[in-house]
């Protein structure tokens, strides 16, 4: 999934020399028929209307934006009674346009989800938890493998027309070979940069300068040379990325970031929700990322700097335990672990909204026994290696001569890996894979920060002067909030609080107090001393951990 | 209402006129003959105003309507977008409209009381554009900024906080934010422990109680004051704060008020930080409605090529950055340009120093002067009006104390005869028991006594103005053809910048924030166009796609661009200039 990354930048080299990136793609349904392909961003919505009919007292579908292009983002709540004031995970999928996987495991894990509803299990966990799932948070790019012509995209519709790019307003690409996708185009010229690949002739890869190599193959996504200056189309400036669009190290100025940090409909709507949504102790994206297959690494440097760039200690175990849980469920399928980028949501989640985050692709394409390691590290190669060793067919577009209007006199071929196949897999494949993801989920959920009131002592030093001592046990795995989140003025902190009535007077002990993180399965103890008799109301909780609330008479 | 208000005051304009004898005019109600000019200033102002006290927002709108109705030609009024509490947003737009549309002039940006309490800031930008266009037609510098450039002057980005700071009881530091509600004491409940103004006079001011233990005691030269105990003593009194009760039972006064601790000065895209690193940022760049109003004016006015934005309190100047990391993005060439104009500023406001706010002031995340210069390459200024010198006009001495220096309570008793200070009395508090209230009022401290208003706007003004008149000034200086033979002509065009501010930071050639400057040879067959950077020695460079439409990145502050064409054809040749920040120009051969 380094591809996403690349991606982004493909446009600034283009102008240049040649594209270091094989921009492939591919049909990944596996018949044609309905329910045999990813679901578009109607059928997306058709499937959460039906969850919500089938399970009216357990999810509740809304939308929280509407995208330059006209689409939905939607929400679909799920928990049973009031989902507010209690712990909730957010599952955020499809957030970069060319991940329809990401999108699909949202979707599949509210589904599988809910079909378990009846087992008690289940149900007493929606008693408990909220989900909030956001299938599709980049619509309009995603749109790009459902229309007539498929190519992976990042950027949503709101076209920021550069003054100084006089191609941003050109249409993107050409299919010159009208196979209704976007491949790759390599003209035979001795300046250009690439060559076969010596174990698979079908890949490009650029020649080893260092080994003596020589160039034989100019290298492009297919199209048509547009504007004045001689670029090919440069369709990622053209938009806005919403992983590129978030204020943690926003990469301004660099592609696909937009005008500033958080300025998308998309973008704002998710965050908007989540600040305001304090019950959130954790968020689950299905993206580039991956900090689940390995946990992120403690950096003592970067966590305790003015501007932390680094996971807090503490939070890095919390992240050691969702990652050994999560390596137990998926076993030998783990996607390979990826960092996070400058301006992605899984980060912004984390440092700029004080919530456990954690990412992962879902699937990246495994590694095949080979014969010797490929020198060139292609991502093409180990698909094609897979797809052999796996029966997968049609990955591949074999090359084939076009007649190229900038490039008369050359041999202009085109093919390559087809759009998608990189970063999804097969359709068949994707029940087994969600249906993990749910399991995992699920027993993250159980792990939730619980705040109880226990053990509550009445010691009583005069007929009218009590001390009452309670401890306050956090029984879950999780601790009451990341230790960023603590410092951060919009995560909810844990509260407690202790109401007398008029005739009674605190003579020491706090009637309100701002506690700190309590870790998981830890205790803090309290005492109050009160001059009076009756009743006192001990309250303790947060939105994220659940209210406890305890009623001592005197 | 607004429709209703501004006909009104058209109306009384017009009886106003309708009821002077003929041959006679009035000002102020007064025959003019019984006024004498003083220099610089207008001695018929058609909209009289006092710069000797504060007005409402209600009162602005009002003076904003008289300026609309008295110069319909210079002055236009619109609101750019409401605030938190549905107050509209006043702009005015200030330029003669009758020579060329608005957008193809340079344009400088006034802004405002952003900060609630600073509100001398409104009257800053209120008096500037009321300065302009009273002396429009009598003043050939002010008469040529007004032909040539265009002011974009929002004298209130913030009025819900303007309101509540005249309105409601405060202290002069008080609200910075707008009126939203925040749990600033994170106790789940928003804005339930403010001030509260226990002896009902409108001001929040001090708490103190004698104590034989206490640290302070009273002056001798000046009782309202209170002085620290001498080392080894005690002293008198113990301080108890800002007026207010521990209405939450936390131990602690007036920490969760009723407008949120926010800052709309740190709510601005470029460099933004949460608000651990960076105190009052709200959820995310233009996250408050205020700020993204401005935004999207900004955005859509690509012809604002300088700013100032209006603060208190120092007497300063301030340029960014406000981070020290990004002190490599402000240019050689661009911290020329503001040196040039902070030192002019220094001169002409005594009293005020040119600073860089990360270096000489302190760290500003996320804050609208760097937005503007690193975003959208406008030269932009942070003044930071009042200050301690004006007391006595001398650099003052000793610490700011916050409102205990002893500069403060002199000047209040001899100048302002004790108006600025709320006298000691006794009021019994339920928590602190036997307690006095008193202290200075919110108008004084950070906001001018009103004798002071009226020189600092102006000089303020001035730096303004000399700021607005560099923003960039295109002229075509030569244009020139000679025969090539064959039906060929070679045309040359020289394109001055006749002022410091190119049409070009140099932020904003680095990050490519607004097009190229486009010279445009129209009337003949353009065959060539190259842009010429020795003509001595004929180093060009060739422009091979359109031709015609030279893409000129940057006409620097007082330097030329010359440019070429080889042209076969046409008789009447003339040559267009159109800049995105330098204004459209044009020249025929």
């Amino acid at each position: 999934m380094h591809l996403h990354f690349k991606l982004v930048f493909f446009s600034l080299i283009l102008c240049t020399v040649t594209t270091s990136l094989p921009l492939y793609g591919n049909i990944l349904s596996d018949n044609g028929l309905p329910g045999n392909d990813y679901s578009d961003h109607q059928q997306t919505g058709e499937r959460l209307r039906s969850l919500v009919d089938t399970y009216p007292e357990l999810s509740a579908l809304t939308t929280l934006a509407t995208t330059q292009g006209g689409k939905q983002i939607r929400l679909l709540t799920i928990g049973a009674g009031n989902t507010d004031i209690r712990p909730a995970i957010a599952v955020v999928g499809g957030i970069s346009g060319n991940h329809l996987l990401g999108s699909e495991l949202a979707v599949q894990f509210a589904e599988n989800l809910l079909a378990m509803s009846d087992q008690n299990r289940i149900r007493q966990l929606l008693d408990s938890v909220t989900f909030y799932v956001f299938p599709e948070m980049s619509p309009d790019a995603r749109g790009q493998y459902f229309s007539s012509l498929r190519y992976e995209r990042l950027y949503n519709n709101n076209i920021i027309v550069s003054h100084r790019d006089p191609d941003s307003g050109a249409p993107p690409f050409m299919d010159l070979n009208q196979d209704g996708m976007i491949t790759m185009m390599r003209i035979k010229d001795p300046t250009g940069l690439w060559i076969k690949h010596p174990d698979d002739e079908r890949i490009m890869v650029m020649a080893r300068k260092e080994k003596g190599e020589q160039g034989k193959y100019r290298l492009y996504r297919e199209g048509v040379r547009a504007g004045k200056q001689g670029c090919f189309n440069a369709p990622d400036k053209r938009g806005v990325v919403f992983d590129r669009n978030f204020t943690f190290k926003y990469p301004a100025f660099q592609p696909g970031a937009g005008p500033h940090a958080v300025s998308e409909a998309e973008t704002r709507a998710i965050a908007d929700f989540l600040f305001q949504s304090g019950n959130v102790f954790a968020v689950i994206t299905f993206g580039e990322a991956n900090n689940l297959s390995e946990p992120l690494k403690y950096n003592e440097a970067a966590a305790s700097a003015r501007i932390h760039t680094g996971w807090k200690n503490d939070d890095i175990k919390i992240n050691e335990m969702v990652s050994n849980l999560y390596q137990d469920h998926l076993e030998n399928n783990l996607p390979a672990p990826a960092a996070g980028q400058d301006g992605d949501f899984f980060q912004w989640a984390y440092f700029h909204c004080g919530r456990f985050s954690f990412s992962t692709q879902g699937w990246t394409v495994p590694e095949t026994d080979a014969e010797r390691p490929d020198p060139y590290k292609s991502e093409a190669l180990r698909l094609l290696r897979w797809a052999e060793a796996n029966d997968i067919p049609e990955v591949f577009v074999p090359w084939e001569p076009v007649d190229h209007p900038d490039f008369p006199d050359q041999l202009v071929e085109v093919g390559g890996i087809k759009p998608f196949a990189l970063n999804n897999p097969p359709y068949h494949m994707v029940d087994s894979i969600a249906s993990i993801h749910t399991n995992f989920i699920i027993d993250l959920a159980a792990m939730r920060p619980v705040v109880c009131i226990v053990n509550i002592e009445k010691e009583k030093l005069d007929r009218d002067l009590h001390r009452i001592t309670a401890q306050i046990i956090n029984k879950g795995s999780f601790p009451t909030a990341s230790r960023t989140g603590e410092i951060l003025r919009w995560k909810q902190k844990t509260v407690i609080r202790t109401t007398l009535d008029d005739t009674q007077q605190m003579i020491s002990g706090k009637p309100v107090e701002v506690a700190g993180v309590i870790d998981g399965r830890s205790v803090i103890t309290r005492s109050w001393l009160i001059h009076g008799s009756g009743n006192v109301n001990i309250r303790a909780g947060a939105e994220s951990t659940g209210f406890s609330e305890t009623t001592v008479s005197l | 209402m607004n429709i209703y208000k501004t006909i009104l005051s058209a109306i009384s304009l017009l009886f106003f006129l309708l009821i002077t004898p003929v041959g006679a005019q009035v000002s102020d109600g007064r025959p003019v003959e019984n006024f004498f000019k003083a220099s610089g200033s207008p001695v018929n102002p058609k909209v009289p105003v006092s710069w000797n006290r504060y007005y409402t927002n209600e009162g602005l709108l009002e003076i904003y309507e008289q300026l609309v109705a008295a110069y319909p030609n210079l002055v236009t009024l619109e609101s750019i977008g409401k605030s938190y509490d549905d107050r509209d947003l006043w702009l005015l737009t200030v330029t003669n409209r009758d020579n060329k549309p608005h957008h193809q002039k340079p344009g400088f940006w006034i802004d405002g009381n952003i900060h609630a309490n600073e509100i001398q800031t409104a009257e800053a930008s209120v008096y500037t554009a009321w300065y302009l266009v009273e002396n429009y037609g009598n003043n050939a510098f002010i008469t040529d900024l007004l032909d040539e450039k265009v002011f974009y002057i929002l004298p209130v980005m913030n009025p819900d906080g303007r309101d509540h700071y005249m309105s409601q009881p405060n202290t002069f530091n008080t609200p910075r934010s707008g009126t939203m509600p925040l749990d600033d004491d994170g106790d789940g409940i928003a804005g339930e422990d403010g001030f509260d103004d226990l002896n009902g006079d409108g001001h929040i001011t001090q708490m103190r109680r004698r104590n034989p233990y206490g640290q302070w005691r009273t002056d001798p030269d000046d009782p309202r004051r209170m002085v620290p105990a001498p080392p080894g003593e005690f002293g008198e009194w113990e301080l108890l704060g800002w007026e207010g009760i521990d209405r939450d039972g936390d131990g602690m006064l007036n920490e969760d008020p009723e407008t949120g601790r926010y800052d709309h000065n740190r709510d601005w895209g470029w460099n933004w930080q949460p608000d651990y690193v960076q105190r009052g940022a709200y959820l995310y760049p233009f996250s408050l409605p205020e700020t993204r109003a401005v935004r999207d004016f900004v955005m859509a006015h690509s012809n604002i090529a300088g700013s100032i934005t209006h603060h208190n309190t120092g007497g300063m100047l301030l340029r960014g950055p406000g981070a020290r990391e990004d002190a490599r993005l402000y240019l050689r060439e661009d911290v020329q340009v503001y040196d040039a104009l902070g030192k002019l500023g220094e001169k002409i406001i005594p009293g005020y120093n040119y600073l860089v706010l990360y270096e000489d002031l302190y760290t500003v995340y996320g804050g609208q002067i760097d937005w503007f210069h690193m975003m959208r390459g406008i030269f932009t200024f942070t003044s930071e009006m009042f200050s301690r010198y004006y007391l006595y006009n001398e650099d003052p001495s000793g610490g700011w104390g916050w409102g205990f220096n002893e500069d403060f309570y002199s000047f209040d008793k001899y100048l302002l005869f004790e108006d600025a200070f709320v006298p000691w009395e006794d009021y019994t508090h339920p928590q602190f028991g036997e307690i006095q209230i008193g202290g200075f009022k919110k108008n004084y401290i950070r906001v001018n006594p009103g004798f002071l208003l009226e020189q600092e706007l102006h000089r303020l003004m001035a730096f303004t103005l000399f700021h607005a008149h560099h923003t960039p000034h295109l002229e075509i200086v030569e244009l020139s053809s000679s025969d090539l033979g064959g039906g060929l002509r070679e045309v040359i065009a020289v394109i001055a910048n006749t002022r410091l501010i190119p049409t070009h930071a140099g932020i904003d050639l680095k990050k490519e924030i607004e097009r190229p400057n486009l010279i445009t040879l129209d009337g003949g067959e353009v065959l060539a166009g190259m842009i010429v950077e020795n003509r001595d020695l004929n180093v060009v460079k060739e422009q091979t796609h359109n031709p015609a439409v030279l893409e000129v990145n940057n006409i620097p502050g007082m330097g030329t661009v010359t440019v070429k064409w080889i042209v076969k054809g046409g008789r009447r040749l003339s040559v267009t200039v159109d800049s995105a920040k330098g204004g459209v120009v044009s020249k025929e051969l």
